[in-house]
């Protein structure tokens, strides 16, 4: 891949999206039997599925808390998953995508609830596209409801690029790799409102102002995520409710 | 359709009705779970559709012996939780007797939660008289979020299937149900489990598994 | 992780003096503690600095060596930014490879460099596609009384505005000094509830590593932002906290530029 010339063309996008356009998504809830949550997502060209494991009792037993559950999370790349091979197991990128991910979900998990026990939450992305971070943390939070995990709401993630000076909503791979800046966001959604934010990375160069834009727009497009995440959650009890009628 | 509510969903803006799968903060009631919501004139709940089985002082559930201790048996009951069943805690030790004697690894038992530290180590008790060892019956397994429909509204749900297939049934808060009695009676109940766990989140489901029942019973005898 | 008893007194502590609207060490909410540069303190080295910030204590290293350029950008110098949090700086830190908490200061401390341009990196090329310099930034702490971030990214940026490029030692012509663009400036706040703490003692984290960094250029652009620590951040409080950590790199730049240029 090279850096194209324009990033924006007549007011659209290189795959034809508008600034403000999320790319399609797909969510599917409950997909795998042995974990207690599960979610497979396809947002653009990613496709990840996560699994949540727990409550359960927390081994090695160095790591319990015995005063509020332990939350681990596991962001993984299959090595297919990438043009180039990507030799497996956790590179600095992983563990730290692994650290700030699991500390947003802290954020919201209600521990206390369960002291000494653990819960794990493994990503695995099958194909990378750009922003494989946000679609993980969107399966993780609909993985975690489906678990039957207590928790004061849900995160949904998105982030905005900054290309040819014009901020995008949920930047594909040339404009992460080229544009002039990236800021992956989570959202804390509450009352079917986002109150707070439970990740927030950036880098690139963004005035003061570009980033109060940026927030925005990344909040229009979380809210328009957070209504798939719930049409998928709900999905599975109307068609249960169907079958059987 | 029931209405299901996930968490972070609004539920009231009274504190004082704030019950079971929900949290307050501010004045305004959540719920913490996916669910079903449940609203009478002195509470709101939020009945879970999926989780685990989280210990509470007084449940009744049925537990699997994994490994028997100097005093007494620790026991898997089906939680991020192993339970402890001290030897003082059942009718049956006697001096002289061994503890595997008594129960052995792998045997499973009716038992009640009798207490729980704040490190929720969970202490289970047989000292009262629904507590018993199984040696007969059937076991099933159903997602312990689903036990509150299978017990029904004031047992209500217990009571038809009991009445109408005439069979013993113990709900174990925990997701292990014990059924006993007739063997093809217990083959029906063991459905109408199933039935009644997978439909949890439906409305006239009392009503549906009455239906049930009498269907399946007239395919036996006719 | 290992806590200290202390850990508790200390954050009820905290708490408390907080709750009055004041820091345990009495400073400003937005008051950094007292910055110390030294420069070229490592002779082996081609770039080095020792920064204090109150009692946190960091060296940075700088190492270079001619190398592959990435294929993306062949003509264009490399920057690698390591960090070891050794057991000699904190009672917390164990030997091993690097933990998340390692990991994630030095893609800190890195993006800020990269992404400031800090480093002019196409001054770097030797033969394009072939042969380029390759610079590594080693972060090493030595004291981990809080903010060790900062301390790092301080470090690491004044020990490259100290670094000589050993082309004499390689066969490339004469030594020349690392070309620097700009001079990036990391602000870490120690948020709790609707306050925020800039620059948190090792006492403050007592409360909660919860933090948001803030990395400001020179001419005020953000060019980084990391939240860290398991909390919810509203959006006014980051508003304000941008805002803070502006002012505060402003003048902790002019400071150890000002150092810098006596050592």
């Amino acid at each position: 891949m090279s850096r194209p010339d324009k990033f924006i063309v007549d007011g659209k996008r290189l795959d034809g999206r508008l600034p403000d356009q999320l790319r399609p998504i797909k969510i599917e809830v409950d997909v795998l039997k042995r974990a207690d949550g599960s979610c497979y997502i396809e947002m653009g060209k990613n496709k990840v599925v996560a699994a949540v494991y727990g409550p359960r009792e927390a081994y090695p037993r160095h790591i319990q808390d015995p005063s509020k559950l332990v939350v681990r999370y596991r962001y993984n790349m299959a090595p297919f998953s990438v043009e180039e091979r990507k030799r497996p197991g956790p590179d600095r990128r992983s563990v730290e995508i692994s650290k700030v991910s699991k500390e947003a979900f802290e954020a919201i998990i209600m521990k206390e609830l369960f002291p000494r026990s653990v819960v794990d939450i493994f990503v695995e992305v099958l194909q990378a596209d750009a922003g494989s971070r946000t679609a993980c943390i969107n399966a993780a939070s609909v993985a975690l409801v489906d678990a039957g995990i207590p928790m004061k709401g849900i995160l949904t993630s998105v982030a905005v690029a900054k290309v040819d000076g014009v901020l995008v909503l949920d930047p594909m791979k040339e404009e992460d790799n080229y544009g002039e800046a990236d800021m992956p966001f989570a959202f804390f959604i509450r009352g079917g409102k986002i109150e707070s934010i439970a990740l927030l990375q950036m880098d690139g160069r963004m005035t003061k102002a570009e980033i109060k834009d940026a927030i925005n727009l990344a909040k229009k497009g979380a809210m328009e995520i957070y209504n798939l995440q719930r049409e998928a959650i709900m999905k599975q009890f109307v068609e249960e409710g169907e079958e059987n009628a | 359709m029931r209405k299901i509510v996930l968490p972070g969903d609004l539920l009231s803006t009274n504190p004082k009705l704030a019950g079971h799968g929900t949290y307050v903060e501010g004045d305004k009631v959540y719920s913490r779970i996916i669910g079903i919501y449940e609203q009478t004139d002195n509470f709101i709940r939020v009945i879970p559709l999926k989780g685990k089985y989280n210990p509470s002082v007084g449940d009744t559930i049925i537990g699997i012996v994994r490994e028997v201790v100097s005093n007494g048996w620790n026991v898997d009951i089906n939680s991020p939780y192993q339970a402890f069943l001290p030897v003082s805690e059942t009718p049956e030790a006697k001096p002289g007797k061994k503890l595997n004697e008594i129960f052995d690894i792998g045997d499973a038992i009716i038992a009640k939660v009798m207490s729980i530290d704040p490190r929720m180590r969970v202490t289970i008790t047989m000292k009262d008289k629904i507590c018993r060892a199984i040696r007969f019956g059937r076991i099933v397994a159903i997602n312990p979020a689903r036990v509150p429909r299978v017990i029904g509204k004031k047992g209500s749900m217990i009571k038809l299937i009991k009445s109408e297939l005439d069979v013993q049934i113990v709900v174990g808060q925990n997701g292990l149900i014990w059924l006993n009695g007739d063997r093809r009676k217990v083959a029906i109940a063991e459905e109408v489990v199933y039935l009644i766990e997978e439909e949890a989140h439906t409305e006239g489901l009392t009503d549906r598994v009455g239906e049930f029942i009498r269907r399946r019973k007239n395919v036996q005898t006719g | 992780m290992p806590e200290d008893i202390l850990v508790d007194i200390k954050r009820d502590y905290v708490l408390s003096k907080l709750r009055e609207g004041e820091r345990i060490d009495g400073r400003k909410f937005d008051e950094v503690r007292r910055v110390e540069v030294k420069t070229g303190v490592i002779e082996k080295a081609e770039g080095s600095a020792l920064v204090k910030l109150g009692n946190t204590q960091v060296v940075v290293g700088i190492k270079m060596q001619p190398g592959e350029p990435f294929p993306d950008t062949p003509d264009k110098g490399i920057i690698i930014v390591n960090a070891e949090l050794v057991p000699l700086a904190s009672p917390t830190f164990e030997p091993g490879p690097p933990d998340e908490r390692s990991v994630e200061l030095a893609r800190v401390v890195d993006r800020g460099i990269r992404e400031s341009e800090a480093v002019d990196l196409s001054k770097l090329c030797i033969e394009a596609g072939k042969s380029v310099w390759i610079v590594f930034v080693d972060i090493h702490a030595l004291d981990d009384d809080g903010n060790l971030l900062d301390a790092s990214a301080i470090a690491s940026i004044s020990a490259l505005m100290n670094t000589k490029v050993p082309a004499s030692r390689f066969g490339l012509g004469e030594d020349f000094e690392l070309p620097i663009n700009d001079f990036p400036i990391s602000v870490t706040s120690l948020v709790v509830g609707d306050k925020f703490l800039v620059d948190p003692s090792r006492d403050e984290l007592s409360v909660g590593e919860t933090t948001l960094t803030v990395t400001v250029d020179k001419n005020d652009n953000i060019v980084a932002m990391q939240k860290s620590g398991d909390y919810l951040l509203s959006e006014s409080l980051l508003d304000q906290i941008i805002e803070t950590s502006i002012g505060v790199s402003k003048r902790l730049r002019e400071e150890i530029l000002r150092q810098i240029s006596k050592s």
